[in-house]
Protein backbone atom coordinates (compact mmCIF):
# COMPACT_ATOMS: atom_id res chain seq x y z
CA UNK A 1 0.00 0.00 0.00
CA UNK A 2 2.92 2.43 -0.30
CA UNK A 3 0.48 4.17 -3.28
CA UNK A 4 -2.14 5.25 -0.95
CA UNK A 5 0.56 6.48 1.14
CA UNK A 6 2.27 8.45 -1.72
CA UNK A 7 -1.03 9.71 -2.65
CA UNK A 8 -1.97 11.01 0.98
CA UNK A 9 0.84 12.81 1.25
CA UNK A 10 0.60 14.21 -2.69
CA UNK A 11 -2.91 15.72 -1.57
CA UNK A 12 -1.58 19.84 -0.44
CA UNK A 13 0.12 19.51 -3.72
CA UNK A 14 -2.67 18.61 -5.47
CA UNK A 15 -4.72 21.25 -3.90
CA UNK A 16 -1.80 23.60 -4.66
CA UNK A 17 -1.72 22.91 -8.29
CA UNK A 18 -5.34 23.07 -8.83
CA UNK A 19 -5.25 26.65 -7.33
CA UNK A 20 -2.18 26.98 -9.11
CA UNK A 21 -4.74 26.45 -12.24
CA UNK A 22 -7.16 28.83 -11.19
CA UNK A 23 -5.24 31.38 -10.54
CA UNK A 24 -3.80 31.21 -13.72
CA UNK A 25 -6.61 31.11 -14.85
CA UNK A 26 -8.49 34.01 -13.81
CA UNK A 27 -5.68 36.56 -13.81
CA UNK A 28 -5.44 35.24 -17.32
CA UNK A 29 -9.07 35.84 -18.24
CA UNK A 30 -9.01 39.03 -15.96
CA UNK A 31 -6.27 40.54 -18.02
CA UNK A 32 -7.61 39.75 -21.29
CA UNK A 33 -11.36 41.60 -20.27
CA UNK A 34 -9.48 45.01 -19.11
CA UNK A 35 -7.21 45.18 -21.64
CA UNK A 36 -10.38 44.65 -24.68
CA UNK A 37 -12.95 46.74 -22.24
CA UNK A 38 -15.23 43.18 -22.62
CA UNK A 39 -17.33 42.34 -19.71
CA UNK A 40 -15.67 39.51 -17.90
CA UNK A 41 -18.62 37.33 -18.58
CA UNK A 42 -17.98 37.78 -22.61
CA UNK A 43 -14.62 36.76 -22.02
CA UNK A 44 -15.40 33.36 -19.71
CA UNK A 45 -18.41 32.49 -22.63
CA UNK A 46 -15.51 32.79 -25.32
CA UNK A 47 -13.18 30.83 -23.45
CA UNK A 48 -16.00 28.27 -22.71
CA UNK A 49 -17.09 28.17 -26.17
CA UNK A 50 -13.23 27.47 -27.26
CA UNK A 51 -12.57 25.16 -24.28
CA UNK A 52 -15.84 22.92 -24.63
CA UNK A 53 -15.40 22.81 -28.82
CA UNK A 54 -12.24 21.16 -28.95
CA UNK A 55 -13.38 19.22 -26.05
CA UNK A 56 -15.95 17.47 -27.74
CA UNK A 57 -14.08 17.22 -30.85
CA UNK A 58 -11.06 14.86 -29.11
CA UNK A 59 -13.12 13.16 -26.72
CA UNK A 60 -14.86 10.41 -28.51
CA UNK A 61 -11.28 9.69 -29.88
CA UNK A 62 -10.05 9.20 -25.85
CA UNK A 63 -13.11 7.19 -25.72
CA UNK A 64 -11.97 5.15 -28.90
CA UNK A 65 -8.58 4.43 -27.66
CA UNK A 66 -9.81 4.17 -23.88
CA UNK A 67 -12.09 1.13 -25.26
CA UNK A 68 -9.25 -0.33 -27.74
CA UNK A 69 -7.07 -0.77 -24.39
CA UNK A 70 -9.90 -2.20 -22.42
CA UNK A 71 -10.07 -4.71 -24.80
CA UNK A 72 -6.00 -5.58 -25.57
CA UNK A 73 -6.33 -6.03 -21.92
CA UNK A 74 -8.60 -8.23 -22.00
CA UNK A 75 -8.62 -10.21 -24.81
CA UNK A 76 -5.07 -10.11 -25.57
CA UNK A 77 -2.89 -12.14 -23.76
CA UNK A 78 0.84 -10.78 -23.09
CA UNK A 79 3.15 -13.82 -24.62
CA UNK A 80 0.88 -13.44 -27.76
CA UNK A 81 2.77 -10.12 -27.86
CA UNK A 82 6.21 -11.04 -27.55
CA UNK A 83 5.40 -14.08 -29.55
CA UNK A 84 5.23 -12.07 -32.61
CA UNK A 85 8.16 -9.23 -31.67
CA UNK A 86 10.71 -8.72 -34.16
CA UNK A 87 13.84 -10.65 -32.50
CA UNK A 88 16.53 -6.82 -32.84
CA UNK A 89 15.75 -3.12 -31.92
CA UNK A 90 15.33 -1.37 -35.44
CA UNK A 91 12.83 -4.49 -36.27
CA UNK A 92 10.84 -3.89 -33.59
CA UNK A 93 10.77 -0.30 -33.80
CA UNK A 94 10.12 0.29 -37.38
CA UNK A 95 7.37 -2.47 -36.59
CA UNK A 96 6.22 -0.02 -34.04
CA UNK A 97 5.76 2.75 -36.57
CA UNK A 98 3.69 0.49 -38.73
CA UNK A 99 1.64 -0.53 -35.52
CA UNK A 100 -0.84 2.16 -35.85
CA UNK A 101 -2.32 0.33 -38.99
CA UNK A 102 -3.59 -2.51 -36.26
CA UNK A 103 -4.32 0.00 -33.32
CA UNK A 104 -5.69 2.61 -35.22
CA UNK A 105 -5.98 5.87 -32.78
CA UNK A 106 -5.44 9.02 -33.22
CA UNK A 107 -3.09 11.25 -30.55
CA UNK A 108 -5.58 11.49 -27.92
CA UNK A 109 -6.31 7.56 -27.87
CA UNK A 110 -2.66 6.48 -28.50
CA UNK A 111 -1.67 7.14 -25.14
CA UNK A 112 -4.18 5.35 -23.03
CA UNK A 113 -3.28 2.18 -25.83
CA UNK A 114 0.18 2.44 -25.42
CA UNK A 115 0.61 1.74 -22.01
CA UNK A 116 -1.80 -0.61 -21.90
CA UNK A 117 0.55 -2.11 -24.03
CA UNK A 118 3.71 -1.26 -22.48
CA UNK A 119 2.44 -3.15 -19.46
CA UNK A 120 1.93 -6.40 -21.93
CA UNK A 121 5.40 -5.60 -22.12
CA UNK A 122 6.29 -4.06 -25.10
CA UNK A 123 9.74 -2.77 -25.86
CA UNK A 124 10.22 1.08 -24.73
CA UNK A 125 11.44 2.04 -28.29
CA UNK A 126 8.61 0.32 -30.13
CA UNK A 127 5.96 1.85 -28.18
CA UNK A 128 7.71 5.26 -28.58
CA UNK A 129 7.54 4.59 -31.88
CA UNK A 130 4.03 3.56 -32.11
CA UNK A 131 3.46 6.63 -29.90
CA UNK A 132 4.84 9.46 -32.17
CA UNK A 133 3.47 7.87 -34.99
CA UNK A 134 0.32 5.85 -35.04
CA UNK A 135 -1.80 9.55 -35.09
CA UNK A 136 -0.86 9.33 -38.87
CA UNK A 137 -0.51 6.01 -39.58
CA UNK A 138 -3.79 4.96 -39.75
CA UNK A 139 -6.29 4.44 -42.32
CA UNK A 140 -8.70 7.61 -41.36
CA UNK A 141 -5.57 10.05 -41.11
CA UNK A 142 -4.53 8.55 -44.47
CA UNK A 143 -8.03 9.18 -45.82
CA UNK A 144 -7.98 12.60 -44.50
CA UNK A 145 -5.31 14.20 -45.66
CA UNK A 146 -5.47 12.30 -49.02
CA UNK A 147 -8.74 14.67 -48.92
CA UNK A 148 -7.51 17.49 -48.22
CA UNK A 149 -4.04 17.28 -50.04
CA UNK A 150 -4.42 14.43 -52.48
CA UNK A 151 -1.10 12.11 -53.20
CA UNK A 152 1.56 15.35 -53.68
CA UNK A 153 4.75 16.25 -51.36
CA UNK A 154 2.26 17.08 -48.38
CA UNK A 155 1.36 13.88 -48.31
CA UNK A 156 4.07 11.79 -49.17
CA UNK A 157 6.19 14.25 -47.01
CA UNK A 158 3.86 13.73 -44.02
CA UNK A 159 4.39 10.05 -44.72
CA UNK A 160 7.91 9.52 -44.81
CA UNK A 161 8.95 12.20 -41.75
CA UNK A 162 6.45 10.78 -39.13
CA UNK A 163 8.23 7.36 -39.62
CA UNK A 164 11.57 8.77 -40.04
CA UNK A 165 11.40 10.85 -36.61
CA UNK A 166 9.46 8.30 -34.61
CA UNK A 167 11.97 5.46 -34.81
CA UNK A 168 14.71 8.05 -34.75
CA UNK A 169 13.43 8.78 -31.43
CA UNK A 170 12.71 5.38 -30.66
CA UNK A 171 15.70 4.04 -30.92
CA UNK A 172 17.19 7.23 -28.82
CA UNK A 173 15.08 6.77 -25.83
CA UNK A 174 15.21 2.82 -26.07
CA UNK A 175 18.55 2.50 -26.58
CA UNK A 176 19.51 5.00 -23.66
CA UNK A 177 17.78 4.14 -21.08
CA UNK A 178 16.13 1.14 -18.98
CA UNK A 179 12.38 0.78 -18.75
CA UNK A 180 12.33 1.51 -15.40
CA UNK A 181 13.70 5.09 -16.08
CA UNK A 182 11.31 5.51 -19.19
CA UNK A 183 8.20 4.94 -17.69
CA UNK A 184 6.36 5.34 -14.30
CA UNK A 185 5.67 2.50 -12.34
CA UNK A 186 2.01 2.51 -13.56
CA UNK A 187 2.76 1.65 -17.09
CA UNK A 188 5.51 -0.71 -15.60
CA UNK A 189 4.12 -4.79 -16.76
CA UNK A 190 4.65 -6.03 -13.29
CA UNK A 191 3.62 -3.23 -10.91
CA UNK A 192 -0.27 -3.33 -10.08
CA UNK A 193 -1.05 -6.58 -11.94
CA UNK A 194 -0.93 -9.29 -10.16
CA UNK A 195 -3.69 -11.38 -12.32
CA UNK A 196 -4.14 -11.80 -16.00
CA UNK A 197 -7.46 -10.45 -17.24
CA UNK A 198 -7.32 -12.68 -20.39
CA UNK A 199 -9.58 -15.04 -19.19
CA UNK A 200 -12.70 -15.67 -18.36
CA UNK A 201 -15.97 -16.22 -20.90
CA UNK A 202 -16.67 -13.69 -23.45
CA UNK A 203 -19.01 -12.12 -21.38
CA UNK A 204 -17.39 -11.32 -18.28
CA UNK A 205 -14.44 -10.18 -20.47
CA UNK A 206 -16.46 -7.73 -22.59
CA UNK A 207 -18.15 -6.26 -18.75
CA UNK A 208 -13.96 -5.99 -17.50
CA UNK A 209 -13.09 -4.31 -20.62
CA UNK A 210 -16.15 -1.50 -20.13
CA UNK A 211 -15.16 -0.86 -16.67
CA UNK A 212 -11.24 -0.84 -17.69
CA UNK A 213 -12.12 1.61 -20.17
CA UNK A 214 -14.33 3.81 -17.88
CA UNK A 215 -11.13 3.96 -15.55
CA UNK A 216 -8.79 4.63 -18.47
CA UNK A 217 -11.16 7.21 -19.66
CA UNK A 218 -11.26 9.08 -15.67
CA UNK A 219 -7.05 8.09 -15.82
CA UNK A 220 -6.62 9.96 -19.15
CA UNK A 221 -9.21 12.57 -19.30
CA UNK A 222 -8.25 14.63 -16.96
CA UNK A 223 -5.08 14.97 -18.95
CA UNK A 224 -7.66 15.89 -22.16
CA UNK A 225 -9.56 18.47 -19.98
CA UNK A 226 -6.56 20.20 -18.92
CA UNK A 227 -4.88 20.12 -21.74
CA UNK A 228 -8.29 21.44 -23.40
CA UNK A 229 -8.37 24.27 -21.35
CA UNK A 230 -4.70 25.27 -21.39
CA UNK A 231 -5.34 25.41 -25.41
CA UNK A 232 -8.95 27.54 -25.59
CA UNK A 233 -7.15 29.57 -22.88
CA UNK A 234 -4.18 30.46 -25.12
CA UNK A 235 -6.34 30.55 -28.01
CA UNK A 236 -8.23 33.55 -26.13
CA UNK A 237 -5.08 35.24 -24.53
CA UNK A 238 -2.80 35.04 -27.48
CA UNK A 239 -3.74 36.61 -31.11
CA UNK A 240 -3.14 33.56 -34.23
CA UNK A 241 -2.33 36.99 -36.28
CA UNK A 242 0.37 37.42 -34.13
CA UNK A 243 1.93 34.07 -34.92
CA UNK A 244 0.88 34.27 -38.98
CA UNK A 245 2.38 37.96 -39.36
CA UNK A 246 5.77 36.47 -37.75
CA UNK A 247 5.48 33.55 -40.12
CA UNK A 248 7.94 33.98 -42.97
CA UNK A 249 10.73 32.92 -44.37
CA UNK A 250 12.02 28.96 -45.27
CA UNK A 251 12.83 28.29 -41.15
CA UNK A 252 10.45 30.84 -39.12
CA UNK A 253 7.97 29.70 -41.40
CA UNK A 254 8.47 25.84 -39.86
CA UNK A 255 8.82 27.28 -36.37
CA UNK A 256 5.92 28.81 -35.95
CA UNK A 257 3.84 26.24 -37.55
CA UNK A 258 5.39 23.59 -34.97
CA UNK A 259 4.72 26.19 -32.52
CA UNK A 260 0.87 26.46 -33.43
CA UNK A 261 0.44 22.80 -34.16
CA UNK A 262 1.58 22.49 -30.31
CA UNK A 263 -0.86 25.08 -29.12
CA UNK A 264 -3.74 24.75 -30.78
CA UNK A 265 -3.56 20.88 -29.95
CA UNK A 266 -6.09 19.95 -33.12
CA UNK A 267 -7.21 15.94 -33.43
CA UNK A 268 -4.94 14.70 -36.23
CA UNK A 269 -8.07 13.30 -37.65
CA UNK A 270 -8.85 16.40 -38.92
CA UNK A 271 -5.58 18.62 -38.77
CA UNK A 272 -5.26 18.61 -42.63
CA UNK A 273 -8.20 20.74 -43.03
CA UNK A 274 -7.15 22.83 -41.04
CA UNK A 275 -3.66 23.14 -42.66
CA UNK A 276 -5.75 23.70 -45.39
CA UNK A 277 -6.59 27.41 -44.04
CA UNK A 278 -2.48 27.90 -44.21
CA UNK A 279 -1.50 26.71 -47.50
CA UNK A 280 -1.68 30.12 -49.13
CA UNK A 281 0.25 31.97 -46.49
CA UNK A 282 2.97 29.53 -44.91
CA UNK A 283 5.67 27.35 -47.23
CA UNK A 284 5.34 23.90 -47.75
CA UNK A 285 8.10 22.83 -46.00
CA UNK A 286 6.24 24.64 -42.81
CA UNK A 287 2.45 22.88 -43.80
CA UNK A 288 4.80 19.49 -43.60
CA UNK A 289 6.23 19.78 -40.00
CA UNK A 290 2.14 20.98 -38.91
CA UNK A 291 1.00 18.00 -40.10
CA UNK A 292 3.80 15.61 -38.84
CA UNK A 293 5.05 17.11 -35.42
CA UNK A 294 1.06 18.29 -34.35
CA UNK A 295 0.35 14.34 -34.18
CA UNK A 296 2.82 13.50 -32.09
CA UNK A 297 3.11 16.21 -29.37
CA UNK A 298 0.76 19.04 -28.38
CA UNK A 299 -0.38 20.75 -25.37
CA UNK A 300 -2.70 17.84 -24.22
CA UNK A 301 -0.37 14.87 -25.36
CA UNK A 302 2.12 16.25 -23.26
CA UNK A 303 -0.17 16.44 -20.43
CA UNK A 304 -0.94 12.61 -21.36
CA UNK A 305 2.49 11.46 -21.87
CA UNK A 306 3.06 12.80 -18.17
CA UNK A 307 0.49 9.93 -16.85
CA UNK A 308 2.99 7.37 -18.77
CA UNK A 309 6.68 8.35 -18.53
CA UNK A 310 9.26 9.79 -16.02
CA UNK A 311 9.09 14.09 -16.32
CA UNK A 312 12.91 13.94 -18.19
CA UNK A 313 11.35 11.69 -20.58
CA UNK A 314 8.26 13.69 -21.31
CA UNK A 315 10.97 17.04 -21.75
CA UNK A 316 12.53 14.40 -24.55
CA UNK A 317 9.67 13.77 -25.86
CA UNK A 318 8.57 17.06 -27.08
CA UNK A 319 12.38 18.37 -27.95
CA UNK A 320 13.81 16.03 -30.17
CA UNK A 321 10.53 15.34 -32.25
CA UNK A 322 10.13 19.27 -32.87
CA UNK A 323 14.02 19.69 -33.80
CA UNK A 324 13.55 16.78 -36.02
CA UNK A 325 10.77 17.68 -37.44
CA UNK A 326 11.82 21.52 -37.95
CA UNK A 327 14.77 20.07 -39.36
CA UNK A 328 12.99 17.73 -41.93
CA UNK A 329 10.94 21.20 -42.57
CA UNK A 330 13.92 23.53 -43.70
CA UNK A 331 15.59 20.40 -45.49
CA UNK A 332 12.01 20.63 -47.75
CA UNK A 333 12.18 24.34 -48.48
CA UNK A 334 15.99 24.36 -49.27
CA UNK A 335 15.11 21.34 -51.63
CA UNK A 336 11.54 23.10 -53.33
CA UNK A 337 13.80 25.94 -53.32
CA UNK A 338 11.06 28.83 -51.00
CA UNK B 1 -11.14 6.29 -1.17
CA UNK B 2 -14.70 7.17 -0.30
CA UNK B 3 -17.56 4.73 -1.49
CA UNK B 4 -18.97 7.32 -3.10
CA UNK B 5 -16.03 7.52 -5.86
CA UNK B 6 -17.72 4.76 -7.91
CA UNK B 7 -21.25 6.45 -7.50
CA UNK B 8 -19.90 9.51 -9.05
CA UNK B 9 -17.90 7.89 -12.04
CA UNK B 10 -21.04 6.00 -12.96
CA UNK B 11 -22.96 10.21 -12.43
CA UNK B 12 -20.27 11.89 -14.50
CA UNK B 13 -20.03 9.00 -17.34
CA UNK B 14 -24.01 9.33 -17.53
CA UNK B 15 -23.69 13.31 -17.30
CA UNK B 16 -21.15 13.63 -20.24
CA UNK B 17 -23.50 11.23 -22.18
CA UNK B 18 -26.40 13.11 -21.32
CA UNK B 19 -24.72 16.22 -22.44
CA UNK B 20 -23.57 15.34 -25.83
CA UNK B 21 -27.05 13.70 -26.69
CA UNK B 22 -28.69 17.14 -25.27
CA UNK B 23 -26.28 19.43 -27.74
CA UNK B 24 -27.23 17.08 -30.89
CA UNK B 25 -30.87 17.04 -29.88
CA UNK B 26 -30.84 20.76 -29.36
CA UNK B 27 -28.65 22.01 -32.48
CA UNK B 28 -26.46 23.64 -30.05
CA UNK B 29 -23.37 21.33 -31.44
CA UNK B 30 -22.87 23.84 -34.10
CA UNK B 31 -21.73 26.11 -31.49
CA UNK B 32 -18.82 24.11 -31.36
CA UNK B 33 -17.68 21.32 -34.32
CA UNK B 34 -18.02 21.45 -38.29
CA UNK B 35 -21.40 19.41 -38.70
CA UNK B 36 -19.29 17.70 -41.00
CA UNK B 37 -17.99 15.90 -37.59
CA UNK B 38 -21.12 15.63 -36.14
CA UNK B 39 -20.91 11.92 -36.24
CA UNK B 40 -18.28 11.94 -33.68
CA UNK B 41 -20.06 13.83 -30.90
CA UNK B 42 -22.86 10.60 -31.68
CA UNK B 43 -20.18 8.06 -30.83
CA UNK B 44 -19.24 10.30 -27.97
CA UNK B 45 -22.62 9.93 -26.67
CA UNK B 46 -23.25 6.54 -26.99
CA UNK B 47 -19.89 5.24 -25.40
CA UNK B 48 -20.11 7.40 -22.61
CA UNK B 49 -23.98 5.93 -22.15
CA UNK B 50 -22.86 3.00 -22.22
CA UNK B 51 -19.90 3.57 -19.86
CA UNK B 52 -22.07 4.67 -17.96
CA UNK B 53 -24.63 2.41 -17.64
CA UNK B 54 -22.17 -0.75 -17.17
CA UNK B 55 -21.14 1.21 -14.45
CA UNK B 56 -24.47 1.93 -12.90
CA UNK B 57 -25.10 -2.00 -12.99
CA UNK B 58 -21.83 -2.66 -11.24
CA UNK B 59 -22.53 -0.36 -8.29
CA UNK B 60 -25.58 -2.85 -7.92
CA UNK B 61 -24.02 -6.18 -8.42
CA UNK B 62 -20.33 -5.84 -8.17
CA UNK B 63 -17.98 -7.97 -9.95
CA UNK B 64 -16.30 -11.36 -8.49
CA UNK B 65 -13.19 -9.84 -8.11
CA UNK B 66 -13.18 -5.76 -7.87
CA UNK B 67 -9.61 -4.61 -9.22
CA UNK B 68 -8.59 -0.52 -9.14
CA UNK B 69 -5.88 -0.17 -11.01
CA UNK B 70 -6.12 3.42 -10.42
CA UNK B 71 -6.88 5.41 -7.96
CA UNK B 72 -9.31 7.60 -8.82
CA UNK B 73 -9.43 10.76 -6.32
CA UNK B 74 -12.00 14.21 -5.71
CA UNK B 75 -9.26 16.02 -7.72
CA UNK B 76 -9.70 13.78 -10.77
CA UNK B 77 -13.52 13.86 -10.47
CA UNK B 78 -13.40 17.51 -10.36
CA UNK B 79 -11.22 17.89 -13.33
CA UNK B 80 -13.81 15.61 -14.92
CA UNK B 81 -16.34 17.59 -14.14
CA UNK B 82 -15.28 20.91 -15.03
CA UNK B 83 -16.87 20.73 -18.68
CA UNK B 84 -20.44 19.42 -17.15
CA UNK B 85 -19.99 22.62 -14.85
CA UNK B 86 -19.25 25.14 -17.88
CA UNK B 87 -21.39 23.84 -20.10
CA UNK B 88 -24.35 23.90 -16.76
CA UNK B 89 -23.54 27.56 -15.97
CA UNK B 90 -22.77 29.44 -19.02
CA UNK B 91 -25.51 29.59 -21.84
CA UNK B 92 -24.31 27.67 -25.28
CA UNK B 93 -22.82 30.70 -27.50
CA UNK B 94 -21.04 30.35 -30.84
CA UNK B 95 -17.93 32.62 -30.97
CA UNK B 96 -18.74 35.93 -31.72
CA UNK B 97 -17.53 39.81 -31.94
CA UNK B 98 -15.84 39.27 -28.57
CA UNK B 99 -14.12 37.14 -29.49
CA UNK B 100 -11.82 38.35 -32.31
CA UNK B 101 -8.41 38.65 -30.66
CA UNK B 102 -6.39 40.95 -33.59
CA UNK B 103 -8.47 41.89 -36.66
CA UNK B 104 -10.74 40.64 -38.99
CA UNK B 105 -8.73 39.36 -42.21
CA UNK B 106 -9.63 40.29 -45.60
CA UNK B 107 -8.01 37.10 -46.92
CA UNK B 108 -10.22 33.73 -47.99
CA UNK B 109 -9.60 30.59 -45.99
CA UNK B 110 -9.24 26.82 -47.21
CA UNK B 111 -8.78 26.35 -50.53
CA UNK B 112 -10.32 28.28 -53.90
CA UNK B 113 -13.56 27.03 -54.59
CA UNK B 114 -13.92 24.35 -57.50
CA UNK B 115 -17.00 26.72 -59.17
CA UNK B 116 -17.81 29.87 -58.80
CA UNK B 117 -21.47 30.61 -57.34
CA UNK B 118 -23.59 33.68 -59.01
CA UNK B 119 -23.34 37.09 -56.91
CA UNK B 120 -26.62 36.83 -55.16
CA UNK B 121 -25.83 33.56 -53.59
CA UNK B 122 -22.15 34.14 -52.23
CA UNK B 123 -21.47 34.44 -48.56
CA UNK B 124 -18.72 36.40 -46.97
CA UNK B 125 -15.84 33.50 -47.91
CA UNK B 126 -17.39 33.22 -51.58
CA UNK B 127 -17.20 37.04 -51.97
CA UNK B 128 -13.56 36.71 -50.28
CA UNK B 129 -12.25 34.47 -52.74
CA UNK B 130 -13.76 36.22 -55.38
CA UNK B 131 -11.56 39.18 -54.06
CA UNK B 132 -8.60 37.02 -54.29
CA UNK B 133 -8.03 36.35 -57.61
CA UNK B 134 -9.44 39.82 -59.72
CA UNK B 135 -8.95 43.86 -58.90
CA UNK B 136 -11.40 45.94 -56.80
CA UNK B 137 -12.91 47.49 -60.16
CA UNK B 138 -14.15 44.31 -61.72
CA UNK B 139 -16.45 43.71 -59.14
CA UNK B 140 -17.96 47.54 -59.27
CA UNK B 141 -21.82 47.33 -59.74
CA UNK B 142 -21.75 43.57 -59.04
CA UNK B 143 -25.54 43.15 -56.69
CA UNK B 144 -24.90 41.14 -53.10
CA UNK B 145 -26.77 39.96 -50.75
CA UNK B 146 -25.02 38.86 -47.17
CA UNK B 147 -25.05 37.85 -44.18
CA UNK B 148 -22.78 38.41 -40.77
CA UNK B 149 -22.56 40.37 -37.89
CA UNK B 150 -20.80 43.96 -37.59
CA UNK B 151 -17.07 44.62 -36.93
CA UNK B 152 -15.30 47.54 -36.32
CA UNK B 153 -12.00 48.93 -35.69
CA UNK B 154 -11.06 52.36 -33.99
CA UNK B 155 -9.82 53.94 -37.24
CA UNK B 156 -13.64 53.15 -39.37
CA UNK B 157 -15.46 55.90 -40.39
CA UNK B 158 -18.97 56.27 -38.48
CA UNK B 159 -20.88 54.62 -41.85
CA UNK B 160 -17.52 51.86 -42.45
CA UNK B 161 -18.04 48.67 -40.95
CA UNK B 162 -16.62 44.65 -41.92
CA UNK B 163 -19.05 42.44 -42.27
CA UNK B 164 -17.70 39.63 -40.54
CA UNK B 165 -18.28 35.69 -40.02
CA UNK B 166 -16.02 32.99 -38.36
CA UNK B 167 -14.26 29.95 -40.49
CA UNK B 168 -14.61 26.69 -38.98
CA UNK B 169 -12.69 23.69 -40.63
CA UNK B 170 -12.89 21.38 -37.88
CA UNK B 171 -13.89 22.87 -34.31
CA UNK B 172 -13.91 26.03 -32.91
CA UNK B 173 -9.96 25.45 -32.21
CA UNK B 174 -9.55 26.53 -35.93
CA UNK B 175 -12.04 29.37 -36.20
CA UNK B 176 -11.18 32.21 -38.07
CA UNK B 177 -12.48 35.51 -38.44
CA UNK B 178 -13.30 37.06 -41.98
CA UNK B 179 -15.02 39.99 -43.08
CA UNK B 180 -15.95 41.94 -46.08
CA UNK B 181 -15.47 46.01 -46.31
CA UNK B 182 -19.02 47.60 -46.21
CA UNK B 183 -20.60 51.17 -45.65
CA UNK B 184 -23.94 52.22 -45.01
CA UNK B 185 -25.28 56.06 -43.72
CA UNK B 186 -27.15 53.79 -41.11
CA UNK B 187 -24.55 51.79 -40.19
CA UNK B 188 -23.96 53.74 -36.72
CA UNK B 189 -27.52 52.41 -35.96
CA UNK B 190 -26.54 48.75 -35.15
CA UNK B 191 -23.82 47.67 -32.38
CA UNK B 192 -20.48 46.11 -32.70
CA UNK B 193 -21.47 42.44 -32.52
CA UNK B 194 -25.02 42.84 -34.31
CA UNK B 195 -26.31 40.38 -36.89
CA UNK B 196 -26.92 42.33 -39.92
CA UNK B 197 -28.20 40.86 -43.36
CA UNK B 198 -26.75 43.51 -46.24
CA UNK B 199 -28.52 43.99 -49.46
CA UNK B 200 -26.44 46.55 -51.89
CA UNK B 201 -23.39 46.28 -54.37
CA UNK B 202 -20.08 46.03 -55.00
CA UNK B 203 -17.83 49.22 -55.76
CA UNK B 204 -14.27 49.77 -55.61
CA UNK B 205 -13.10 52.93 -53.24
CA UNK B 206 -10.87 53.94 -50.33
CA UNK B 207 -12.12 51.79 -46.96
CA UNK B 208 -9.64 52.64 -44.16
CA UNK B 209 -7.23 53.93 -46.51
CA UNK B 210 -7.02 51.35 -48.84
CA UNK B 211 -8.60 50.28 -52.42
CA UNK B 212 -11.21 47.58 -51.85
CA UNK B 213 -14.26 46.13 -53.21
CA UNK B 214 -17.02 47.50 -50.92
CA UNK B 215 -20.12 46.76 -49.93
CA UNK B 216 -22.38 49.48 -50.54
CA UNK B 217 -25.54 48.74 -48.51
CA UNK B 218 -29.10 49.41 -49.90
CA UNK B 219 -30.62 48.20 -47.60
CA UNK B 220 -29.48 46.58 -43.51
CA UNK B 221 -31.67 44.62 -41.76
CA UNK B 222 -31.46 43.18 -38.22
CA UNK B 223 -31.27 39.08 -37.92
CA UNK B 224 -31.40 36.58 -35.75
CA UNK B 225 -27.73 34.56 -35.23
CA UNK B 226 -28.27 31.74 -38.09
CA UNK B 227 -28.10 28.60 -36.53
CA UNK B 228 -25.13 27.41 -38.50
CA UNK B 229 -22.97 30.65 -37.09
CA UNK B 230 -20.26 28.94 -38.83
CA UNK B 231 -19.13 29.34 -42.34
CA UNK B 232 -17.45 26.25 -43.69
CA UNK B 233 -14.55 26.26 -46.12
Amino acid sequence: MQKTAEQNAALPLKLLGLALLAVLFLAGTGYQALQSGLEYRLVLGVFATRFLGIFIEAVPFLLLGSLTSGLIETFVKADDILRFLPRNRLGATVGGAFLGLIFPVCECGVVPVTRRLFSKGLPVSMGIAFLLAAPFMNPIVFASTYIAFGIGPVFIGRLVITIAVAVFVGLVIGGLASPRAVLKPIALGAAGHSHDHAQGSARERLLQALQIASDEFFEMGRFLIMGSALAALLQTLVPQESLLALGTGPVLSVVFMQILAYMLSVCSTVDSFLALAFVNTFTTGAIVSFLSFGPMVDIKSTLMFAGVFRRRIVLYLILLPFALNLLAGVLINAALGT
Amino acid sequence: MGAWVAPAKALLLLGMGLYLALLIASGNLTNYINLRFAWLAYIGAAIFLILGLVSAYSLLRPPAHSHAHYRIGWDVLLIIAFPLLLALFLPSRALGVEAINGGVSLRPVGAPAAFSRSPLDRNVLDWLREFDRAAPVTFNGAPADVSGFVYREPSFAPEEFMLSRFTMSCCVADAFPIGMPARADAAAEYATGAWLRVRGELRASAFDGELLPVLLAHTLEAIDEPAQPYLYP
